[in-house]
């Protein structure tokens, strides 16, 4: 049996026991999955955005459509999912009932208010009834309510008044959920934190069309003849939540903490979080792709990298990437290299070949009687395209090559 | 047709096809696929087929593509899926063999030509109607595929065919679980479409080749097969219940199988031969409910000439294999075959492994109880083949002897392809032989009958 060591972090005075978290979604609807989550070692919960009753929400039906890659499912998953459809009184005994039953994970409640006064009103509910932590859902990319989702998220001094209500309101922590469709996340992150929020969620989903209908011209999810703009998740977004983590946690002026959330399915995923600036990371996607489950293998594998690397604690690898992610204009552009092959691995695919010449410095030759390439190390551009389409492990590697000079194309005519 | 889902080559009856792959499976395969450069499977198909195009068509979603350059290419691409030997040809040098497994060609194309029936698309396409007029003898994978080529250049073709239906060896001579007759009347449909006339259950000796040229065709593609059987002068060889696999297999093939599966049902078959075809009807006693069925083949297993896929159905079936063993002589009792003997062989020279290096071992006699032996030696040219095309030159053999194109004869307006040609063959190489003949053919009309400038069609 593989020892777990201990992932607990602390954030706003708030101690996880670990750093995987289910994010505001559907999965985290009702008190039962979220108990059997936490039976099988999730560390807290974002519970699905609680909207005041006065307005009745009602899901589109179908609600998902997934997007797909040649024969790879759940790429990404497009959403037009709305906020909680139970009554809030529903909601409230399932939070008391969780907070009883699960006192050691953190219980965070998300809200989402129509108006200054339903946002105050959720905050003070989601207090009363036990919620370890407030998230402030200014990101749900399908709002069409002006003033809420992610209208808020865009609209700089609506966050910072309706957190600086929220936190008048209550003695916990509060934490304001991003959205990723703005220029730059900093602007929406430092209104939150003039508005008084201790911690930010980043990201939401990212406002996005996956796929049309070929034969109705219809965008996906397709209600009944009709598509919308809607949020994605997945794998295909966290590259995006890397990026705004990473931003979040370099912005000089920002001093709270950030959980981070996008595309998470594996401890790779989360170790890559972490090192990003992320305290915590939320995960949707990955539990609707393969169930709860995931998480028995983001801590065995996170425990087994944090023993390699001789991390002592999860704090110590929070924001570790960051020295390391620089402008362009930092590089060492003297050192030059080329792209280095293991020709015994080689199978005789002749895609690197095609990819060179079609697409990089043409530094490929083709041998058609051995079926190998014969790499040119003049002409190599050290793209490395060769070993992106390569399908053997190891067979193309970087090499760095002192003196190497940099290779310009020849000239036609 | 009556296809079914099947995890094993374990058949549950005699004539139920294994179902081909889905969308999702057949993108799946073609998933797997490298994409190679010179790609080494559109080097090793005899007929052109290219399944390197069709594989990347599919993976970049162009399906009607696919389709189009798999049935372009080979107008018996369907019926070419299910009875290639794949693993001599178009996946032997494939490249993802190197990582896991051969990419499953097979079965992306037949997923291909059922998915275009699906859909209704027939991509085979008729030019404009021109004048030459060409007669097509026999309707197996060589005169099929000719007729559609010339077919398909607009000229008119009618194909004679001895046999009720048509299809030749891939009707009278392939199991139904390996090619159902539904099957092969869909592949043909398309070919109908083209508007070639069948002209079936008449045999032309008569007239023959030259016959047909007076009664106002302009050409001739000849390719009856390859049609008797090598026999075995054996004593018993008289015995009631022993017959040869072409009858054997025929007989599976007609309207009515309950004197066939009487003669097999709980009985012990002997099949003697290693190919396609004594597998085809060992696999075929088992699934009729006999008892033992042993193959009994005179080189190893290794020389046995069987494609792969034959071999692991017949195993699967639970067929008993004595390799390295001859039949000497079959026993009876009142004219019904009772037992066979035989005796074990070995190398004469070790290391080469011809049948004339063969030799008996003594003291390796053995007996088998059986009720049933069915000879599956190979094939031979029908002796009124040659009455049937006179003026064209025929080998010692009895096969048609041609110019180095491999289609060209004697005389400038008879072609001729398959296994009359080559002698017992792959379906594939007959469809090569028909779509090369029919090029010539095209060249040939264009020629006689100028017009307009046919294009030639070229691999798509």
């Amino acid at each position: 049996m593989a020892k777990i060591r201990d992932l607990s972090i602390n954030i706003c005075g708030v101690k996880f026991p670990n750093p995987f978290l289910l994010s505001s979604s559907p999965v985290s609807n009702t008190a039962e999955m979220v108990a059997r989550a936490f039976d099988k070692g999730w560390g807290g919960v974002a519970y699905k955005t609680i909207a005041h009753d006065r307005t009745r929400i009602i899901h589109p039906s179908p609600r998902m459509a997934p997007f797909n890659y040649e024969n790879k499912s759940l790429v990404a998953l497009q959403n037009v999912e709305q906020t909680s459809d139970r009554p809030m009184k529903d909601n409230w005994a399932d939070i008391r009932w969780l907070k009883k039953h699960y006192p050691k994970q953190v219980l965070i409640v998300s809200i989402m208010g129509f108006s200054l006064d339903e946002w105050i009103d959720l905050a003070r509910m989601g207090e009363d009834n036990g919620a370890d932590m407030l998230e402030l859902n200014f990101s749900c990319p399908h709002m069409t309510v002006e003033g809420a989702g992610m209208k808020v998220g865009q609209a700089m001094e609506l966050i910072e008044k309706f957190t600086s209500a929220v936190k008048k309101t209550v003695n916990i922590p509060v934490i304001a959920k991003l959205t990723s469709n703005v220029t730059d996340i900093t602007i929406p992150a430092l209104y939150a934190q003039k508005g008084g929020a201790d911690a930010i969620t980043a990201i939401n989903t990212v406002r996005a069309l996956t796929e049309i209908g070929l034969d109705d011209f219809v965008p996906k999810p397709n209600i009944h003849g009709k598509g919308a703009m809607s949020g994605m998740s997945g794998p295909a977004i966290k590259p995006i939540g890397l990026k705004c983590v990473t931003e979040l946690a370099q912005c000089d002026g920002l001093k709270i903490p950030i959980i981070g959330c996008g595309g998470a399915e594996t401890w790779v995923d989360i170790a890559e979080y972490l090192m990003c600036g992320a305290a915590a990371i939320q995960v949707t996607t990955g539990i609707i792709h393969y169930g709860q489950r995931i998480v028995e293998d983001m801590a065995e594998g996170l425990s087994d990298w944090m023993d390699a690397k001789k991390f002592n604690n999860l704090q110590e690898i929070v924001g570790k990437s960051l020295v390391k992610t620089v402008g362009t204009d930092a590089f060492d552009l003297s050192r030059q290299g080329i792209a280095q092959f293991d020709l015994d691995k080689c199978i005789g695919c002749g895609q690197c070949y095609i990819v060179c010449q079609d697409a990089g410095g043409q530094g490929l030759g083709w041998d058609s009687e051995k079926r190998r390439p014969v790499p040119d190390d003049k002409q190599c551009l050290s793209c490395m395209i060769c070993g992106m389409v390569c399908p053997v492990d190891a067979m193309v590697s970087y090499k760095y090559k002192p003196g190497k000079q940099e290779i310009l194309p020849p000239v036609m005519g | 047709m009556k296809t079914k889902h099947r995890i094993s080559d374990h058949l549950q009856n005699a004539t139920d096809m294994a179902q081909g792959l889905s969308l999702t499976q057949a993108m799946n395969e073609a998933a797997r696929c490298h994409l190679c450069h010179d790609a080494p499977c559109s080097q090793s198909c005899p007929a052109g087929t290219d399944p390197a195009t069709f594989i990347r068509k599919l993976r970049l979603r162009n399906i009607k593509g696919a389709i189009r350059t798999v049935k372009g290419n080979n107008v018996l691409s369907g019926i070419c899926a299910l009875v290639c030997p794949t693993e001599q040809l178009c996946q032997k040098g494939c490249v993802a063999a190197g990582m896991d497994k051969a990419i499953d060609i097979g079965g992306i194309q037949r997923f291909l030509v059922e998915h275009g029936w699906e859909m209704k698309f027939n991509p085979l396409e008729k030019e404009e109607k021109k004048s030459g007029k060409l007669a097509v003898i026999g309707s197996g994978p060589a005169g099929l595929s000719c007729a559609a080529e010339v077919a398909m250049a607009g000229h008119d073709v009618t194909i004679f065919e001895s046999m009720e239906k048509a299809g030749g060896v891939l009707r009278y001579g392939v199991p139904s679980f390996r090619l159902h007759g539904d099957f092969l009347d869909r592949e043909l449909k398309d070919l109908k479409e083209l508007g070639i006339k069948f002209n079936c259950g008449k045999t032309i000796t008569r007239a023959g080749a030259e016959g047909l040229l007076k009664k106002g065709y302009n050409a001739v593609f000849f390719a009856p097969g390859t049609w008797k059987t090598v026999e075995l002068n054996l004593p018993g060889i008289d015995l009631k219940n022993v017959c040869n696999a072409r009858d054997f297999l025929a007989e599976m093939r007609s309207a009515d199988q309950t004197k066939i599966a009487q003669m097999v049902k709980g009985k012990n078959v002997a099949v003697y031969g290693g190919g396609s075809v004594a597998m085809d009807v060992a696999t075929t006693a088992k699934s009729l409910g006999a008892n033992k069925v042993y193959i009994i083949y005179r080189r190893s297993m290794k020389e046995m000439p069987a494609a792969r896929h034959d071999l692991d159905m017949a195993l699967a079936n639970y067929v008993i294999f004595r390799p390295m063993s001859i039949v000497t002589e079959l026993m009876g009792e009142k004219g019904k075959l009772i037992s066979l003997k035989g005796i074990e062989t070995d190398w004469k020279k070790p290391g080469e492994t011809s049948s004339a290096n063969l030799v008996p071992v003594e003291g390796t006699e053995f007996n088998l109880k059986v009720d049933v032996f069915v000879t599956a030696l190979g094939y031979q040219a029908e002796p009124a083949s040659k009455e049937i095309c006179a003026g064209v030159s025929f080998s010692k053999k009895g096969l048609v002897e041609t110019r180095n194109d491999g289609v060209t004869t004697a005389n400038p307006l008879i072609f001729a392809g398959g296994d009359i040609v080559r002698g017992p063959a792959l379906v594939v190489e007959a469809v090569a032989d028909g779509k090369k003949a029919g090029q010539k053919i095209i060249e040939l009309f264009q020629k006689e009958h100028p017009g307009k400038k046919v294009a030639k069609r070229g691999t798509r």
